[in-house]
Formats: structure tokens, C-alpha cells, sequence
């Protein structure tokens, strides 16, 4: 081993990582690394890099620069070492549609090894809610059902290295806030790291110590979801008018001391002020506005959208920070 | 070792289980070659002269069959652009079985399926036609040479193809020629002598002279050539296949 060996080995090390398909650069110069047992969310709009990392990680694609180790292994040269520590739950479907659940399940268990599979199968089933339809072929499932299922096969050997790319898009929110709950309980009974991507805000913030931004295949910042909040140094104060003239307001706005940025959202006449001390500014900021008729006033603490603006100078999805939410 | 074969298996009974969930396809690989012999052979059966003398029923319906093999191979190498379509082959790529294992179990399993539709179309044609299962052991060894070249063919062919319409064509253009030139509906020696050539250089010739010994008794070449050939071939192309399979599929 080398000289990181004194210290408890990381269960995800990736240096300099690079990935082009033809013309398109994924990753650019990646480094990150995860502790065991941690729970870690890449975070990133479409096109970031999210997948591209994930399928590096899991050995399904090869990187053409850097080095990236996995479970104490290399992706590259280790494959089969890593395939044995890691599960994953895809992005993209990727469960046969003529096999019913419980065959898939079971046929992961024989991949697996596992010598309890059918007990495992079993309760995995009752755990996703797949139980009345665990002899269905997946033909028939609906979307929902089939995310399901492919987290339940990607849990269902207990991997050391688990990766989740995207979980719960497309679930309702019964089912994300089931799988959110699986996700902790899996987490707090130790050993697995866990390793998810979302570009839900909601997500990263509810489940993951550490999260990493991602953007255009660099990581732009990483950190505690708290620690990245507070290092905005500011609060958020929201100002809605009664009429979207109101958003005129924002020059002189941007002029009282201590507000460090003023966002226009025309469409919900509405003002975001990212401001130190927010709530001893907020008698001066309304003073500003005074003119227009104010309809509604809130002060928070920035959230994970603000922080990805700071990092990257652009919105993270531009149609929720313009539109009402 | 035992791992994987472990592996192998799993990896088969999925593979099977698709196969017997695919309804019409045995419909269809019932259907076609019981019609064939019923409306064209019995036609034929008074016209053709065969120069061995043998009858042309038996001739034309045990080709029928080596066909139908060969097409059954072309289809179970098309799963494998199926699994990539449907995304299935990633969760099998990222599992811990070796891509030797995968490959193998495809193998198997398009070869299980073809020696059951054999044995089972066999009986039924043997009530009116003159085939029947003298030389099992021929039979069986001509089937899984025949199923695994063309899985592997299919292997080779699904690792750069993208989209099952590519792989149709493709493949449609490959092993047509094969068929003709196999002695499938002719024998070779009543050939002219140019693409007799042709039919000698093409390994599906001793695949099909193989089987139709297995099943009438009656060969062009001598067996223990057409069987050395074909284990030979069987071997090469489930390397090939193998090799193809863990090549075809990095990105
Ligand atoms: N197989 C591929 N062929 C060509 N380009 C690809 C391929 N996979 C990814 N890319 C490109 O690489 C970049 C990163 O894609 P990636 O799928 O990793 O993003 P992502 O962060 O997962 O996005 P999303 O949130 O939409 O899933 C994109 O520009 C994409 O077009
Ligand atoms: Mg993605």
C-alpha cells in the first residue's frame, strides 16, 4: 500500500479523473474522495457529469486520464475486486421486461452469491411495496413500480459501495419518502457508503452528509450542505409585490449596505436580496421599496440553489429560480 | 470453477426463460417447417430425383430443420442488442460474473432451446417423412455447432451494432449465402463445379451433412471429417464470441 495506508483507506478515491466521448468533454480534471461510510451526493444539473462519473466508478466506462479507486481498488485494473464490493442503482432503466420482479431479484442473488436468497428476495419485495406483484412480468409494471425494483436489486446484496444514480426521479412522493427512509436505515446500520446523484436540491440537502457540485465535469465545491450554506455568508430575504413594476426596486436595493446580490424574478414580482445580517437589514430593505405596494416578506438562511449560483455564476435550473415555487 | 459455473447457469435460466416466455416465436418455429414439407416437399417429392437415390421429402425436411437451427442462432445472438436496448445488459456488465460467463450462458441456452424445438418438429415430421434419430450423437453435435456459430456470428455482429433493424439486415445478408451454398435444399455434389468450391469452403456444408446423418442416416462427407470440423468450429467461435463480447463492450 502506499502512504495513505495509515489512515482507514477512503472507499472512494478518484484523482484527476477525464472522460470525452468524440468531441464532448464529460469530465474535466475530476478529484474527489469519500470516506467509508459516508453518505455523499454529487449534485448537478443535466449534462454535469453525474452518470459519466458514476459508470467510471462502477467499471462500466473507462476513463482516459486519472486514477480512481473504488472499495481499495483500481476500476481499471481490479475490475472484478470492485464489481464484488459495489451496487448500483442506474439512471437509465435497465430490468428485463419479461421477467417478473422476484426473477430479477433472484437471478441477482445467484450473481451475487447470496446463500439467503430467497429470504432476502422476500423481504426486499415487501420493503418496496412489490410484494402483490413480484410475479408480474416487469412488461406491465408502471414507471414507478420499475424504479422500485431496480432499488430493491441494488440493495438487495447489501454492497460496501452502493451508487445511486438519481433514485427517485419519477417517484411519487410516498415512494421517495419510503426510499429516502430505506436509504438512512441502510446508512445508520453502517458499513455501506453510500454514493448518490441527484440534482434534486431537496434530496442532497435531506440525505447526504457531504455533497459535491458538479458542473460541466468539474466539481466547483464540496462540503457539509450546512457548511456550504453558511460559507455564502448571508441570508435570503424575499420581497413580493402586489404589481411586478416593483422589481424596479432592485437598483437601489443592491445600494444599502450589505447586500450582496439582488435576483429579479419578473414573473412572480418578486425580489431575492442575499444580504449579511439579514434580519437587522430588513426594516432598510423595505424602506427601499416603499413605493410599491408589498404583498409578502421572507428571510431564510440561502439553500443548496444559492450556493450552486455562487460556485458557478449561473442558476441551476433557470426555470425554478425565475418562476414561483 | 464452480463460481463460474454457478454463474453460467444463472445466467442460462434467465436466458431460457425468455425463450419460453416468447410464445409465438415457437409458434412460428413449429409452423414453418411443418408447411414447408406439407405444401412444397410433397409437391416436389415425385419431380426431384436425388442421385444417391434417397428420397427428397427426407432431404428437403431435414434441411428445413438445419435452417431453422441457423435462423434460432441468428435470433439468440439479437438478444444481445435486445439487453443492450433495454438497458438489462448494464446490471449484467456491473454484477461480479465474468463476461466469459455471460457469453457461455447465451450459448447454452440458444442451444438447450434448438435441440428441444428439434427433438420435439423431429417427431412430429417423422410420422409422415422418412426422418427420424439414427445417429443422435451426429445430430446433437451438428445442432450446437450450428447454434453457437451463429450466436457468435450474431455476438460479433450485436457488439457494433446498435439497433435490431441493423442487425437483421446485417445478418440476413451474411447467412443467406450460407444457406444456399450449405446444401440445404440440394446436395452439394449436384452443384456446378465453381460454387461447388464455394459450398466446400462454407462450414455450415458439414453442419448440415452432419445433422442429416444424425437424422436420415445418409451423408455426403465422411462423418468423422464433418464432426472434427465442426468441433473445431464450435470451439473457434465461442472464443470468438467471447473475445467479441469483452472487446465490443467498453466504452
Ligand atoms: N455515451 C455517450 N456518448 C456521447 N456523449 C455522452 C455519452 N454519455 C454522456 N455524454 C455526454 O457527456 C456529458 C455528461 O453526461 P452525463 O450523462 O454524465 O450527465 P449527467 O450529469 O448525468 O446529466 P443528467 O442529469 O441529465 O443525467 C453530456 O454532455 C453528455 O452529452
Ligand atoms: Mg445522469
Amino acid at each position: 500500500m502506499d502512504a495513505s495506508a495509515t489512515t482507514q483507506p477512503a472507499a472512494i478515491r478518484v484523482e484527476g479523473l477525464a472522460k470525452r466521448y468524440r468531441a464532448v468533454v464529460a469530465l474535466d480534471g475530476l478529484d474527489l474522495s469519500v470516506e467509508q461510510g459516508a453518505f455523499y451526493g454529487l449534485l448537478g444539473p443535466n449534462g454535469a457529469g453525474k452518470t459519466t462519473t458514476v459508470s467510471v466508478l462502477a467499471t462500466l466506462a473507462r476513463p482516459d486520464a486519472g486514477r480512481v479507486q473504488v472499495a481499495g481498488h483500481d476500476v481499471v485494473s481490479e475490475q472484478a475486486e470492485v464489481r464484488r464490493a459495489i451496487g448500483i442503482v442506474f439512471q437509465e432503466p435497465s430490468l428485463d421486461r419479461e421477467l417478473t420482479a422476484r426473477e430479477h431479484l433472484d437471478l441477482q442473488g445467484r450473481l451475487y452469491h447470496l446463500d439467503d436468497r430467497r429470504r432476502r428476495t422476500g423481504e426486499a419485495l415487501e420493503r418496496v411495496g412489490l410484494a402483490a406483484d413480484a410475479d408480474r412480468p416487469v412488461r406491465g409494471f408502471s414507471g414507478g413500480m420499475k424504479r422500485r425494483l431496480e432499488i430493491a436489486r441494488g440493495l438487495l446484496h447489501r454492497p460496501r459501495v452502493l451508487f445511486l444514480d438519481e433514485p427517485t426521479l419519477g417517484l411519487d412522493v410516498n415512494a421517495r419518502a419510503g426510499i429516502w427512509e430505506q436509504l438512512r436505515e441502510l446508512h445508520a446500520a453502517g458499513g455501506t457508503t453510500v454514493f448518490l446523484t441527484t440534482h434534486s436540491m431537496d434530496e442532497a440537502d435531506a440525505l447526504c452528509e457531504r455533497i459535491g457540485i458538479l458542473d460541466a465535469g468539474r466539481l466547483v465545491a464540496e462540503g457539509a450542505p450546512e457548511a456550504l450554506k453558511s460559507a455564502l455568508g448571508g441570508d435570503v430575504v424575499e420581497i413580493g409585490f402586489e404589481q411586478p413594476d416593483g422589481c424596479a426596486a432592485a437598483e437601489l436595493l443592491a445600494r444599502i449596505e450589505g447586500v450582496l446580490s439582488v435576483t429579479r424574478e419578473p414573473e412572480a414580482a418578486r425580489l431575492r436580496i442575499t444580504v449579511r445580517d439579514g434580519s437587522r437589514r430588513l426594516a432598510a430593505l423595505l424602506e427601499a421599496v416603499r413605493p410599491h405596494v408589498v404583498s409578502e416578506v421572507a428571510l431564510h438562511r440561502p439553500d443548496l440553489e444559492h450556493v450552486f449560483l455562487h460556485h458557478t455564476g449561473h442558476p441551476f435550473e433557470p426555470e425554478r429560480l425565475g418562476g414561483g415555487g | 470453477m464452480s463460481r463460474a459455473l454457478g454463474d453460467t447457469l444463472a445466467i442460462l435460466q434467465r436466458e431460457l426463460l425468455r425463450y419460453r416466455r416468447d410464445r409465438a416465436y415457437w409458434v412460428g418455429q413449429i409452423a414453418f417447417p411443418l408447411a414447408v414439407v406439407a405444401f412444397i416437399g410433397f409437391g416436389l417429392n415425385d419431380v426431384v430425383r436425388l442421385p444417391t437415390g434417397a428420397d427428397y421429402l427426407g432431404h428437403l425436411a431435414s434441411g428445413i430443420l438445419a435452417l431453422l437451427v441457423g435462423s434460432a442462432g441468428v435470433g439468440g445472438g439479437m438478444t444481445l442488442i435486445q439487453d443492450r436496448e433495454s438497458g438489462f445488459l448494464r446490471a449484467l456488465l456491473v454484477a461480479p460474473v465474468s463476461r466469459t460467463s455471460l457469453v457461455l450462458g447465451k450459448l447454452l441456452a440458444r442451444a438447450l432451446a434448438s435441440v428441444a424445438l428439434v427433438a420435439l418438429l423431429v417427431a412430429l415430421l417423422a410420422v409422415f417423412t422418412p426422418v427420424g434419430i439414427p445417429h443422435p450423437a451426429a445430430a446433437l453435435l451438428a445442432v450446437v455447432a450450428i447454434t453457437v456459430a451463429f450466436v457468435a456470428l450474431g455476438v460479433v455482429l450485436g457488439t457494433w451494432l446498435r439497433s435490431v433493424e441493423a442487425y437483421r439486415l446485417l445478418a440476413g445478408l451474411v447467412t443467406v449465402p450460407l444457406y444456399l451454398l450449405s446444401g440445404i435444399f440440394y446436395p452439394v455434389s449436384t452443384l456446378p463445379a465453381a460454387t461447388r468450391w464455394l459450398s466446400y469452403a462454407n462450414p455450415l456444408t458439414y453442419g448440415v451433412d452432419l445433422f442429416r446423418y444424425g437424422l436420415l442416416g445418409v451423408n455426403e462427407f465422411p462423418v468423422a471429417v464433418s464432426a472434427s470440423l465442426l468441433g473445431v468450429l464450435t470451439l473457434a467461435s465461442t472464443i470468438g464470441a467471447v473475445v467479441a463480447f469483452d472487446r465490443g463492450l467498453r466504452e
